[in-house]
């Protein structure tokens, strides 16, 4: 049996790439002065930002939100409904008694209010639905934001999903996407700031912090996300972690180390406002307005 | 030994050879990581060797997610 390395009681958490067993109480220390450190280290807000947590329901939304009231921030939530069936109305409900039980504001759009809902978007769009759906997410995040009043928006990408997206970005030289892939995206240009405090965090972590915690999360995945590039990603590097624990983190960092600081300088990317509903875009149109364009299109053919 | 297994929102099923059953042996049978997943019974986190019973209430928690 292992015991906690703070305070000698049995362990509940082994985390084999810091080689660290902790207790139930030291293990939820650990996480949340992991978050502080990372929100401090890659100067993401302070206590006086109002924060909007991107909030999906499941564990990594819900363990930031819960981590970050903990540590004494100014964090409300925004849960974007997806109109996925079951799986939308499960995660809603469970965003909801969450924010709750945490005493904060959850503001809840729903995309088949403002565009349409995921399921007849997947019909009439050739992109992948997690493509439709990232777009939309991001997009809606950055107005409500603004609408709202909020200076940062928290997502719950976690080491995982960053090491994930490397992977993907790497293995096709993606370099627009690797210019940007940074845990703290400057506000400017109409876009508020938006940062990843989980960055350093691996998905199990964040699992562990959420059943410590009591919280009450989404353990079903999105239907469309069966398949999904992401996934394979993941569960490779999975098994190069465990052979040689630590090697996601150590992907992550040295790229943001080594090679971020080379792609940004090359970074120059001209954004001005969509001559439609005025969000930032590269183009005259942006990509939602003519993702509508083509969902009223389609409605008329 | 059968055993009743919660995971993803629903009730698995499985059935093992002899009566004793480790937390890794349930992971390897839904073919699972213990990287990206674990098994909580009866409310605990359990380690990989844990001898899971007959009866307990076990839970698998996969914590990979995409999209």
């Amino acid at each position: 049996m292992k015991r906690c390395a703070k305070c000698s009681q049995k362990a509940v958490v082994y985390l084999p790439h810091h080689r660290l067993a902790l207790c139930k109480v030291h293990y939820l220390e650990w996480f949340e002065r992991r978050v502080e450190r990372t929100i401090k280290e890659f100067r993401m807000f302070s206590r006086e930002d109002r924060v909007l947590v991107a909030v999906s329901g499941g564990k990594d939304s819900l363990s930031l939100w819960h981590a970050l009231h903990k540590l004494g921030y100014q964090a409300d939530g925004l849960y974007i409904n997806l109109g996925i069936g079951e799986y939308s109305k499960l995660s809603e409900e469970k965003a909801k008694k969450f924010a709750q039980g945490l005493g904060r504001t959850l503001h809840v759009i729903r995309l088949k209010d403002l565009v349409e809902d995921i399921p007849t978007l997947k019909e009439i769009e050739k992109r992948p639905a997690c493509s439709v759906c990232g777009n939309l997410k991001r997009y809606y995040m950055n107005k409500s934001a603004k609408e709202l009043g909020f200076s940062v928006i928290a997502t719950g990408h976690n080491l995982d999903d960053e090491s994930a997206t490397l992977m993907g970005n790497v293995l096709s030289w993606n370099l627009g996407y690797l210019q940007r892939q940074y845990p703290v995206l400057k506000e400017g240009n109409g876009f508020v700031k938006k940062v990843k405090p989980l960055c350093l965090i691996t998905e199990k972590e964040s699992a562990l912090y959420a059943l410590l915690s009591n919280i009450d999360f989404v353990e079903e995945e999105c239907p469309y996300s069966v398949g999904a590039s992401s996934i394979e990603h993941k569960l490779l590097l999975s098994q190069i972690e465990e052979k040689s624990p630590g090697t996601k983190l150590r992907f992550y960092l040295e790229f943001l180390r080594k090679v971020q600081p080379l792609l940004r300088q090359e970074e120059k990317l001209e954004l001005k406002p969509c001559s439609i509903c005025g969000e930032p875009t590269s183009a005259d149109v942006c990509s939602v307005c003519r993702l509508k364009q083509r969902l009223t299109l389609s409605e008329k053919g | 030994m059968k055993l009743r297994v919660q995971y993803r929102g629903k009730e698995l099923e499985l059935e093992f050879e002899g009566d004793k059953v480790k937390a890794k042996d349930l992971l390897k049978a839904i073919n699972l990581s213990r990287e990206y997943a674990f098994v909580v019974v009866n409310g605990e986190v359990v380690e990989e060797d844990y001898y899971i019973k007959e009866g307990d209430q076990v839970r698998v928690i996969n914590a990979i997610s995409g999209g």
